[in-house]
């Protein structure tokens, strides 16, 4: 078969939809408005099981924050140990939401008139963000072992303070920091970090999109 | 040359261009109902963009990237629900033209078949090439340099060749 036999297949396929008045009978065909309305009513009321789960995520996140506050409130810098560590979790929970909210925003107002690589990249780019709300919670987790301190109990440990909650805290730090650095969609495939990401819709989600991005890079490159 | 920002000006670009938005819908879509889903969200994003419509640049080339974002994202989104249909149990959009079973029509049954067993990206290539678009703007459109469209087009037809001798 010759190039020149498949676009006369192709043109054939052209002629048949214009002979068979489908181009005319269309049911879809050109009511405006009415498309305007459906797209409205589908983002509106059509929930699957990645947008549940990420209201879901969003609405826990703010009753987290919200509890949070209330701790810190309660509190009023009676015990600093436990304001700033709960403050600084309630940050980073609050940070993690607006990242994750931001990043449903853009997928929702994305512009499909860019080039195919470039638009298809970005959109699975942003498919795959819940990566960084993952990453950037984990940043919190050294005041986990920080809220319940308080000067008294550090003076009455004395040195044993500084031989076990101390290094104990910093190498919960140091961990975090490492994690951040680490769970990122270069690392996606490797097991140990999947162990520290979320299960769920929302994971696959973002092991198909690195996937995808993964082949648009080799689509980019020459062929030799 | 009408206008994309007026609604008038807009369905008449539409009309005049049904032919693209329905051949991409039916390289993407086997199933009907998804098949009239795409071609619904194809023309709202082509509306929603045509605010952002350089007249400066091609339609066609602006539509092509439009159609082709819309259809590929679509495909990607629904491509765990759908079940692999046989293409004759759907056969796209030309169940009325011929009662008889032409050559034509089985070649290009074995076209569409084909291109339905390639990946997005290269789907999106080979439709561009069928629709006579040259490498350049197939390198525009897509966002790949002439060359790789060039070696690439080349890799498909062999393959798309290969398939279509097996099967007669």
């Amino acid at each position: 078969m010759e190039d020149l036999e498949l676009k006369n297949i192709w043109l054939a396929y052209g002629k048949q939809l214009a002979d068979a008045e489908i181009l005319n009978r269309q049911s879809w065909a050109l009511n405006l408005r009415c498309f305007e309305s459906i797209q409205q009513q589908k983002a509106a009321t059509k929930l699957d099981s990645l947008s549940k789960f990420k209201t879901g995520a969003v609405i826990l996140g703010a009753v987290w924050v919200l509890f949070l506050l209330f701790l810190v409130w309660g509190n009023q810098f009676e015990n600093p140990f436990f304001s700033v560590s709960v403050g600084f979790i309630a940050l980073f929970s609050v940070y993690a939401i607006v990242v994750y909210i931001q990043h449903i925003l853009l997928i929702r107002n994305i512009r499909y008139d860019g080039n195919i690589i470039d638009t298809q990249k970005e959109l699975s780019r942003l498919q795959s963000s819940t990566i960084n709300s993952t990453r950037i919670l984990w940043l919190q987790m050294p005041f986990y072992s920080t809220f319940f301190w308080h000067s008294k109990w550090i003076l009455s440990m004395g040195l044993k303070f500084w031989l076990i909650p101390f290094p104990v805290s910093l190498l919960f730090t140091l961990f975090a920091i490492y994690l951040y650095k680490n769970i990122t969609l270069k690392n996606i495939n490797k097991p140990w970090i999947r162990a520290f990401m979320m299960s769920g819709p929302e994971y696959k989600n973002v092991i198909e999109s690195a996937a995808f991005l993964q082949e648009i890079e080799e689509f980019r490159k020459d062929l030799v | 040359m009408h206008s994309i920002q007026n609604e008038a000006g807009f369905v008449q670009l539409i009309n005049d261009n049904k032919g693209i938005i329905i051949k991409i819908c039916n390289a993407y879509c086997q199933n009907k109902n998804d098949r009239e889903d795409l071609a619904q969200e194809m023309i709202y994003q082509l509306w929603r963009s045509g605010k952002q419509y350089n007249p400066e640049q091609r339609f066609s080339t602006w539509m092509y990237r439009v159609a082709l974002n819309v259809a590929i994202s679509f495909y990607r989104k629904r491509k765990k629900d759908i079940d692999v249909i046989a293409l004759d149990e759907n056969k796209p959009e030309l169940e009325n033209v011929a009662d008889s079973v032409t050559d034509t029509e089985e070649n290009l049954t074995r076209l569409q078949t084909c291109i339905h067993e390639l990946k997005e990206l290269e789907r999106a290539i080979m439709i561009l090439y069928l629709e006579s678009n040259s490498y350049r703007e197939i390198a525009e459109i897509t966002g790949i340099s002439e060359t790789n469209v060039a070696t690439r087009i080349s890799r498909i037809k062999e393959k798309i060749k290969e398939k279509i001798s097996d099967k007669t």
